[in-house]
């Protein structure tokens, strides 16, 4: 599963620690999001979806 | 910030246990026994780094313990747990061939489950939580 969390951060002008904050998680938690090395949960995945105002589908591109 | 604090505690009684060890068999100490304070220490070292880095969080106003970390920690957990066992086999293996005391072979049981987990923490640190 690759994401697009990265991009919209920068669309945003996010910094990693200003989404972990809005999120409410560690800026580690976004780090290794934007590396692809974790998964979130279904309920981080929409919290940062809607910190950018779009759909899970849109932030986070499912590959079979 | 509770467990923060414990875990300060329990980390601060480790350090003076072995200092009192150091100070009490002053002449007698053998290079095994210097092996395992080094031992002792990398996993206090361990146990502050977790310490400080809760610290670090809770100032940057995040928390101190989110789902990652905490998906971290039950990954390492269950991993040493399964690799312990093994490791106990191995330790009752060597309990008949070796003529150490039953409470070195304990404490060097106990020892080395912490190292285990200390290494599955790097381990899942290092490849991440992905695809599961």
């Amino acid at each position: 599963m690759n994401n697009r969390i990265k991009e919209y951060r920068a669309r945003y002008d996010l910094t990693q620690d200003d989404l972990a904050k809005k999120v409410n998680v560690r800026r580690e938690t976004i780090v290794f999001l934007e590396k692809n090395r974790y998964n979130p949960s279904l309920k981080l995945a929409h919290d940062i979806a809607k910190q950018f105002h779009v759909t899970i589908e849109e932030l986070f591109l499912f590959e079979e | 910030m509770k467990k923060t604090i414990l875990l300060f505690v329990i980390a601060i009684l480790a350090l003076a246990t072995v200092g009192l060890w150091i100070y009490s068999s002053k002449n007698t100490f053998s290079a095994g026994n210097i092996f395992q304070v080094a031992v002792i220490v990398i996993l206090v070292g361990f146990a502050l780094f977790f310490g400080f880095k809760r610290i670090g969080s809770s100032i940057r106003g995040e928390p101190a313990e989110d789902e990652l970390s905490k998906k971290m920690l039950v990954k390492a957990s269950s991993l040493s747990f399964y690799i312990s066992i093994y490791l106990w086999l191995i330790v009752m293996y060597f309990s008949d061939k070796t003529k150490l005391a039953t409470h070195t072979l304990i404490g060097a049981g106990i020892m080395g489950m912490a190292i285990v987990f200390a290494l599955c923490w790097i381990v899942i640190y290092l490849r991440g939580i992905r695809n599961e």
